[in-house]
């Protein structure tokens, strides 16, 4: 049934899921990554503002590129080094390897580049005779066993020192001990003599800079000094979006890149290379450096207006350490030369639409990558923009296609109610669902309503309120319209007992599916149908009030994106407010018989990802706070794995990947010592209760039934 | 002010396992040199340029103390082995950053750069006046060493010894460059 790229995708997944200590070995990895990160911003003078400041530098320098590469060209070659402008992996292979054939080079000691992955440099000068040494360790571990990188910056995490020891046995003849700090000795010695002797210094540069003509190379090991400055020839691969204008640009850069990446201030060694300096007195042989500017598809990319933004990428890593597929599958299931969140979008531009492909599936859209980028990248719709293209000509698998749809579904189940729900319990049902439509029998569904909120409300009619103190346009999304009226309800009279003025608008459920799952053409439409249906009320002095946090992400995040900042859509979204946000700023907030209502109970704080980038769920922690409430945030720092309907579909792409990325998550949970776990989320709610056995509420329903 | 600059710079360094010494005057540099070459069980220790009295004073510190000595200007045919075969690295930094426990060092010859790269032990030497509290204040010293250096010019950040986490997330030191290292503050 499935196409051979979702076999070979399926069956990528179920090796990494079947490969628990690899797995559990990435977990730690990138968990301690983003946690010092975390702790690494906190302490900068600027905070999480630094992210504004290094955005506004990549975007001025990316808009003026052009003239910022010739200005860099022009003084790297006033220093005496050589500027090479390379279109494509080609052009520059062919010019590596007719300068190792005049210099008559034997070997290549070679720093890490992400560059010189991109254009696959080795294999080819491998082939002309020479021998290439990857000296960066993780590199040198991977480059011993032919595997391509695990992970940007830890490339050999999946490997243990046992397996570490037993590849430089082999490699040196020699017996090597199985702790990490012999091992090292072993490498030192091992690698000295092939930094001594080789003819060819090749690094990647992390920065080039246009006003010095310098470039920078930054490494913890060290490695880059040495490759740098001990060859007479010295040769760097660099992308052209790797320029900036300033040195305090550059600065800022070297301070983005580690802060980023593992939470270090600045990596060990940064060292800011000027042209070609003399090694000792007297020296007879001229020592040459060589810049090779890769375009790539660069220049195109700056051309597309979907793609531009990925060329403000600075290859910290971040989005691999915050992305919850990548942190169970690693990078050689979630890349193809670029690994994970931004590899997407790199790939479909520099190594094809089809490579790309392949793993974008692999995105469950769940945004966090564009919260944690140091340059603000919008990577989740650049990745929806990559399955959107891709589907001309693979077209969406067709559990994707339903789920897309989810509204005409509800809207179904909850017209058949309670016949629905009893299909839903019968497990012939459910396994023909399974085979017919891709939904995963095990997973608990939401019961559907046959009396939807629409028509509650309908029935009951608009509350005057004279005077009103605010005006509300309630946005239900589906879970509040077809599942669970009684939570609408609840939101609306809530509302209209501080004195608030609630309708609800017509509208269309909020159709983050359409992003998700690719395709752009329908998420537009959406978009638009629901900021027509809203701009009225807004332009009345309406204000959105959600209770859905996906719904809320959509209206303030999503559409003006995809409507291109329409003036409705903008207006839209600042009128809109998160259910608990919105309450917080009524007076009365706290109703004087709720004030001890929650007292003496302890609950669990689910956040679920697109809240992240509207405060968090503060105000819900907040509003049970107030109410008496202990509440213990429960966090890995990603997503839950259900991502939406993710979690629903069959299989290793859905229900068995969104587990293994739950997995730490629902251990937090049950080590806690909580009674519940409340959550906004109405699928996280699913995915939650599933897989910890906890009742899970959203916070006006725990008020309701929770005595 | 400065005395918590130079505590700042002394804080972040140790937490990069880097040693820090603050001594009293450049008189106080020689003594230090010879103490640690002597903890390291140095026999031959490479000096790279250095102010001037400050580089004698070094260098017959530690030749009195037993400890062969090679000093710049070094031979490019004996390069880059002579410089690997030397125990401790010495060399000067023309600024330091509190914030981040960094060394910058200014190289126009790149046998510096091997001095503070290749041996297992490096030396860092820099004034207490020439300590930067973050980094983006290092931005105009460095524009203006290019801008001054208008051909050859290499500017380094060194924060401590060099390391890797690339087996088993472990941190480990000294993997390529020197796996013990210590700043001298003239203050």
């Amino acid at each position: 049934m499935a196409s051979q790229r979702y076999e070979n995708l399926y069956a990528k997944i179920e090796t990494a899921l079947r490969e628990k200590p690899k797995r559990t070995q990435l977990y730690n990895a990138v968990k301690r990554a983003r946690d010092s990160r975390r702790a690494a911003i906190d302490i900068l003078p600027q905070g999480e503002a630094f992210r504004k400041e290094v955005r506004e530098i990549k975007v001025r320098c990316t808009a003026k590129l052009d003239d910022l590469v010739d200005q860099f060209a022009e003084r790297v070659e006033a220093r005496g080094a050589r500027v090479f402008l390379a279109e494509d992996g080609a052009a520059a292979i062919g010019y590596i390897l007719k300068l190792a054939a005049e210099k008559n080079a034997k070997t290549v000691a070679k720093s890490k580049s992400l560059t010189s992955e991109e254009i696959e440099v080795n294999h080819p000068i491998e082939e002309a005779g020479l021998e290439v040494i990857e000296t960066d360790l993780g590199e040198l571990i991977i480059q011993k066993v032919h595997e391509k990188p695990f992970h940007l910056v830890f490339p050999a995490v999946h490997k243990t020192a046992v397996e570490v020891a037993e590849i430089f046995e082999k490699e040196t003849g020699e017996g090597v001990p199985h702790d990490v700090d012999a091992i090292m000795k072993v490498v030192r010695q091992y690698l000295r003599p092939i930094f001594l002797n080789a003819d060819i210094g090749m690094t990647g540069a992390n920065v080039g800079v246009a006003e010095s003509g310098a470039i920078l190379i930054e490494t913890n090991e060290g490695n880059a000094r040495l490759v740098s400055s001990i060859p007479d020839v010295h040769i760097c691969i660099m992308g052209r979006e790797k320029v900036v204008e300033t040195t305090g640009d550059a600065i800022m850069m070297m301070l983005a890149h580690p802060v980023s990446a593992v939470g270090q201030h600045t990596t060990t060694y940064v060292t800011w290379m000027g042209g070609r300096s003399p090694l000792g007195a007297d020296g007879k042989t001229p020592r040459e450096s060589h810049i090779i500017i890769l375009d790539n598809g660069r220049s195109a990319m700056k051309e597309d207006p979907l793609f531009s933004d990925a060329l403000n990428c600075i290859r910290c890593g971040a989005c691999m350490n915050i992305c919850p597929t990548y942190g169970v599958v690693g990078g050689h299931a979630f890349g193809h030369i670029y690994p994970g969140p931004i590899g997407i979008p790199w790939t479909s531009e520099v190594h094809g639409l089809d490579k790309a492909g392949d793993f974008a599936p692999l995105c469950i859209s769940c945004g966090l990558c564009k919260e944690i980028c140091p340059a603000e990248i919008d990577i989740p719709m650049m990745i929806a923009g990559v399955k959107d293209r891709d589907s001309e000509v693979n077209p969406h698998p067709r559990v994707n296609k339903m789920l897309m749809a989810a509204e005409r579904a509800a809207k179904m189940g909850s017209l058949t109610a309670p016949l629905s729900n009893w299909l839903m319990d019968n497990a012939w049902v459910r396994w023909a669902m399974e085979k017919a439509m891709g939904i995963d029998r095990r997973r608990q569904l939401p019961k559907f309503s046959r009396k939807t909120l629409v028509k509650r409300f309908a029935k009951r009619g608009p509350l005057p309120v004279s005077n009103p103190v605010r005006k509300v346009a309630f946005f239900m999304d589906l879970f509040a319209n077809y599942n669970d009226p009684d939570l609408g309800m609840a939101a609306i009279e809530c509302l209209e007992a501080r004195g608030c003025e609630v309708v609800i608008p017509p509208q269309k459920g909020c159709g983050y599916p359409y992003i998700g799952y690719g395709d752009l053409k329908k998420a537009r439409k959406v978009a638009r149908e629901n900021v027509d249906f809203l701009a009225p009320y807004v332009n009345r002095g309406y204000e959105v009030v959600a209770t859905e946090p996906t719904a809320t992400y959509c209206l303030k995040i999503s559409y003006p994106k995809l409507l291109d900042k329409s003036e409705d859509a903008v207006a839209i979204a600042d009128h809109t407010f998160e259910f608990f946000e919105f309450l917080s700023l009524l007076k009365g907030d706290v109703a004087v018989g709720e004030r001890n209502a929650l007292s003496g109970r302890k609950f669990g704080f689910h956040i679920p990802c697109h809240q992240r980038p509207l405060g968090a769920g503060e105000h819900a922690m907040a509003f049970l706070h107030a109410r008496g409430a202990e509440v213990a945030l429960i966090e890995t720092g990603t997503c839950c794995g259900m991502a939406g309907t993710f979690g629903l579909k069959a299989g290793p792409l859905g229900y068995e990947l969104s587990q293994a990325v739950g997995e730490p998550l629902f251990e937090g949970f049950r080590d806690a010592d909580v009674e519940a776990i409340v959550t906004e989320s109405s699928v996280c709610a699913l995915h939650l209760s599933e897989g910890t056995g906890h009742a899970v509420w959203h916070p006006l329903n725990l008020l309701r039934f929770l005595k | 002010m400065r005395a918590a600059l130079i505590d700042v710079f002394v804080k972040k360094y140790a937490s990069l396992s880097g040693i820090a010494h603050v001594v009293n005057g450049a008189d106080a540099v020689a003594p230090i040199v010879v103490q640690v070459l002597g903890d390291v069980d140095c026999k031959r220790v490479a000096l790279a340029e250095l102010p001037d009295g400050l580089a004698d004073a070094i260098q017959s510190a530690c030749v009195d103390a037993g400890f062969e000595v090679l000093t710049p200007p070094f031979d490019n045919r004996a390069l880059p082995h002579a410089i690997d075969a030397a125990d401790v690295g010495v060399s000067w930094a023309a600024f330091a950053v509190a914030e981040s426990g960094s060394l910058v060092e200014f190289a126009l010859d790149d046998a510096v750069r091997l001095v503070s790269t290749l041996p297992r032990v490096h030396i860092g030497i820099f004034q207490a006046s020439a300590l930067l509290a973050n980094l983006t204040d290092a931005a105009e010293p460095l524009r203006q060493f290019f801008e001054d250096h208008p051909h050859n010019a290499t500017a380094t950040f060194i924060s401590g010894p060099s390391r890797t986490a690339d087996i088993e997330m472990r941190l480990t030191l000294g993997v390529h460059g020197p796996e013990v290292a210590h700043a001298i503050v003239i203050a």
